[in-house]
């Protein structure tokens, strides 16, 4: 049997990290958490992750940074952003950056399932 | 939670930040250089009291001028070294000066003490006595004198000349780039001109050295002095002038003693040494200590614009951006633990563990939305720790200082009528100044669309007993009269993109330093705000 496909979550509020990780497991998905974009970064996750799920505003390398940097590493992984603080300009730059989905704080969880399942489907492709 | 430290995150995010920097605080060019600042009473007096100390010196050497004082043979080196030294910095502070304000005036004196600088070398080098005792060396370190005591007063005459004039109109080079190549051109210049005296002294020694003792060649080396302090005199309005017209009267009374004694190694040549080492000497001390209070100044004129940046930064906008980031997120926690329970409790076989970790989640965000709730609350009680008397007067100046721009470009013309003797009062700075930002914002916002003169009215007066009174009306849309109850509820808004904060929290503000703050229609038109603290507290 093949093994799930791997999400990454990314926030500094520890209560969303696990929300979101609960929501993708209850999918039959794997996840992991970081802290940080550094830890992520860091991490040997990078090369597995089919899709990152990542909050915009954090402590050191916010999401667009963290998406940028992915980028020139010429890493393809399918975004999809979080924001508490939702600002036009941040989410014109990071869908120009290809990311996938862009979601406000509090969001309606079917549209994070709709993200997600795009984003394996189009990791699956590659 | 910290609230405050919250907001100021939020806003100094670079890609979040919409503040512009504060309007006031900022020292303008005539605070930051010499050659602009006006001296004070204390450095005329200051400057009078050398002079005059100089001049005593000068008198009181006279008499013994001629006596002989014997040949020192470290006297010129040293000299010549303490001269490099002092010319070389005042030099550089000057080039400073001139790297900020692109005067050609300053250039010129900069380039006077580099060239002085310069000339300290060969000077000391040809000293006769020090390494070889020829005529001709005699007259070489005489010339070398003389094109000193002409060049130094030249570039004095020509800063006198420039300083009027406005500021180099062609874009200069980059400073450092400026100051090596301009460096440079004074040392081939003064090696020339070495060159020049040493050749012309060995073609036609007699010619030079009769020239030199003769009474012309004093005078108008003399005149040429005194032309460039008068310029000085006539022209003075600048500390820097005046500290140069010390240098100046420091370079005659050197010049008077060598033409009076006509020797070496007398009373009065090695005082016209000492006399003008020490005038130089006083000059650059006072240029470094003028300096240094200048960077003092600069340093707190910059951790002022920061303090005001981030009271700035606390407007309602920044403060709701907050609240609405730090509510946003244990709600969106919730949401999501919530359709996550749910998803695990619809399983062929629910999970119940994973359900009932996802409700102990949504329980732990519930109450940090209640601490939340309680920091803003906390933010505007009454919190005796920040409070000092307060001169509302000089607030409200602060406030306008920092919404000037905003005022400016909303056409907006103030009118102030402050009391002069209006009581201190005891409250927090930061929390009085948020009010007076909400007030003038909202008066701002209320005149965006009058096609009447828009204008801000402010007054400070005493209310009794003992009370101060603040008021801030505009001539905009007025309050409708059925609303006019509602407004200092929270939520309440009539505007497309307001949270309705400012008022509640304006009023909280004001009840928590024991006041009270209400709205009034204006008599023609628009609206008044008005709040009254307790005042007679003593300064």
């Amino acid at each position: 049997m093949q093994t799930p496909p791997l999400i990454s979550i990314i926030d500094d509020d520890e209560s969303m990290r696990c929300a979101v990780k609960s929501l993708v497991t209850s999918l039959g998905l794997n996840a992991r958490t970081f802290a940080s974009a550094e830890e992520f970064l860091r991490s040997s996750q990078v090369e597995h992750t089919s899709c990152l799920i990542t909050d915009l505003q954090m402590p050191g390398l916010n999401g667009v940074e963290l998406q940028k940097m992915l980028l020139a590493q010429d890493r393809h992984i399918p975004i999809i952003f979080m924001t508490a603080f939702p600002e036009e300009r941040l989410r014109t730059r990071a869908i120009e950056a290809g990311a996938l989905g862009f979601l406000s704080k509090p969001f309606e969880s079917q549209m994070l399932i709709n993200l997600i399942e795009k984003a394996i489907e189009i990791s699956r492709k590659e | 939670m910290n609230l405050r430290a919250l907001a100021q995150n939020i806003s100094s995010d670079p890609q979040a930040d919409t503040a512009t920097p504060g309007a006031t605080g900022v020292l303008n060019e005539q605070e930051i250089l010499l050659s602009a600042l006006p001296p004070s009473r204390a450095q005329k007096r200051l400057t009078l009291a050398i002079v005059l100390a100089l001049l005593a010196a000068f008198l009181a050497t006279l008499p013994f001028a001629g006596m002989p004082l014997g040949y020192t043979r470290e006297f010129i080196p040293a000299y010549a070294a303490a001269m490099f030294v002092i010319f070389l910095i005042t030099s550089s502070l000057l080039f400073v000066q001139f790297s900020i304000v692109r005067s050609r005036a300053l250039l010129a004196i900069s380039g006077g003490y580099l060239f002085s600088t310069l000339m300290t070398i060969p000077w000391a080098l040809t000293f006769p006595d020090l390494f070889e005792q020829t005529d001709m060396a005699s007259t070489t370190w005489g010339l070398l004198s003389t094109l000193w005591h002409v060049g130094f007063p030249l570039f004095v005459i020509a800063y006198t000349l420039l300083k009027d004039a406005g500021p180099a109109t062609r874009p200069l080079h980059r400073s450092l780039s400026f100051a090596v190549v301009s460096s440079a051109a004074g040392v081939v210049i003064v090696d020339v001109l070495v060159f020049l005296v040493t050749a012309a002294n060995e073609t036609m020694p007699s010619t030079l050295a009769i020239f030199e003792r003769s009474y012309i060649y004093w005078n108008s080396l003399l005149l040429l002095a005194f032309l460039a302090l008068a310029l000085l005199w006539a022209r003075r309005h600048s500390v820097l002038d005046l500290w140069l017209m010390v240098v100046m009267c420091g370079f005659l009374i050197e010049l008077c003693l060598i033409f009076l004694v006509g020797r070496r190694y007398v009373v009065g040549w090695y005082a016209a040494r000492v006399y003008f080492l020490i005038s130089s000497t006083l000059v650059l001390a006072i240029l470094l200590s003028e300096t240094a209070l200048l960077y003092r100044r600069l340093a707190r004129s910059v951790m002022a614009q920061r303090q005001e940046r981030e009271a700035r930064l606390m407007t309602m906008d920044v403060l709701s951006a907050a609240i609405a980031h730090e509510m946003n997120q244990p709600l969106a926690s919730i949401v999501t633990n919530v359709d996550a329970a749910t998803r695990w409790m619809g399983r062929p076989t629910p999970d119940l563990g994973e359900v009932k970790a996802s409700l102990e989640q949504i329980r732990n965000s519930a109450y940090r939305a209640r601490d939340l709730i309680g920091s803003i609350r906390a933010m505007v009680k009454k919190d005796d720790r920040n409070r000092a008397p307060l001169d509302l007067n000089e607030l409200v100046r602060e406030v306008l200082a920092l919404m000037e721009r905003e005022l400016q470009r909303k056409a907006i013309s103030v009118e102030l009528a402050l009391e002069e003797h209006l009581p201190f009062t005891k409250g927090d700075r930061l929390q009085l100044q948020q009010v007076l930002t909400n007030l003038i914002t909202n008066a701002i916002d209320a005149m965006a669309e009058n096609k009447r003169p828009r204008i801000l009215r402010i007054k400070s007066a005493i209310q009794e007993p003992g009370g101060v009174l603040i008021s801030v009306a505009d001539t905009g849309k007025g309050i409708d009269p059925a609303t006019v109850d509602r407004i200092f509820n929270p939520l309440f808004t009539t505007k497309s993109d307001g949270m309705g904060m400012g008022l509640a929290i304006s009023r909280s503000i004001i009840e928590g330093h024991d006041g009270r703050l209400w709205a009034t229609a204006n008599a023609d038109r628009g609206s008044v705000f008005q709040f009254v603290l307790p005042g007679n507290i003593s300064a």
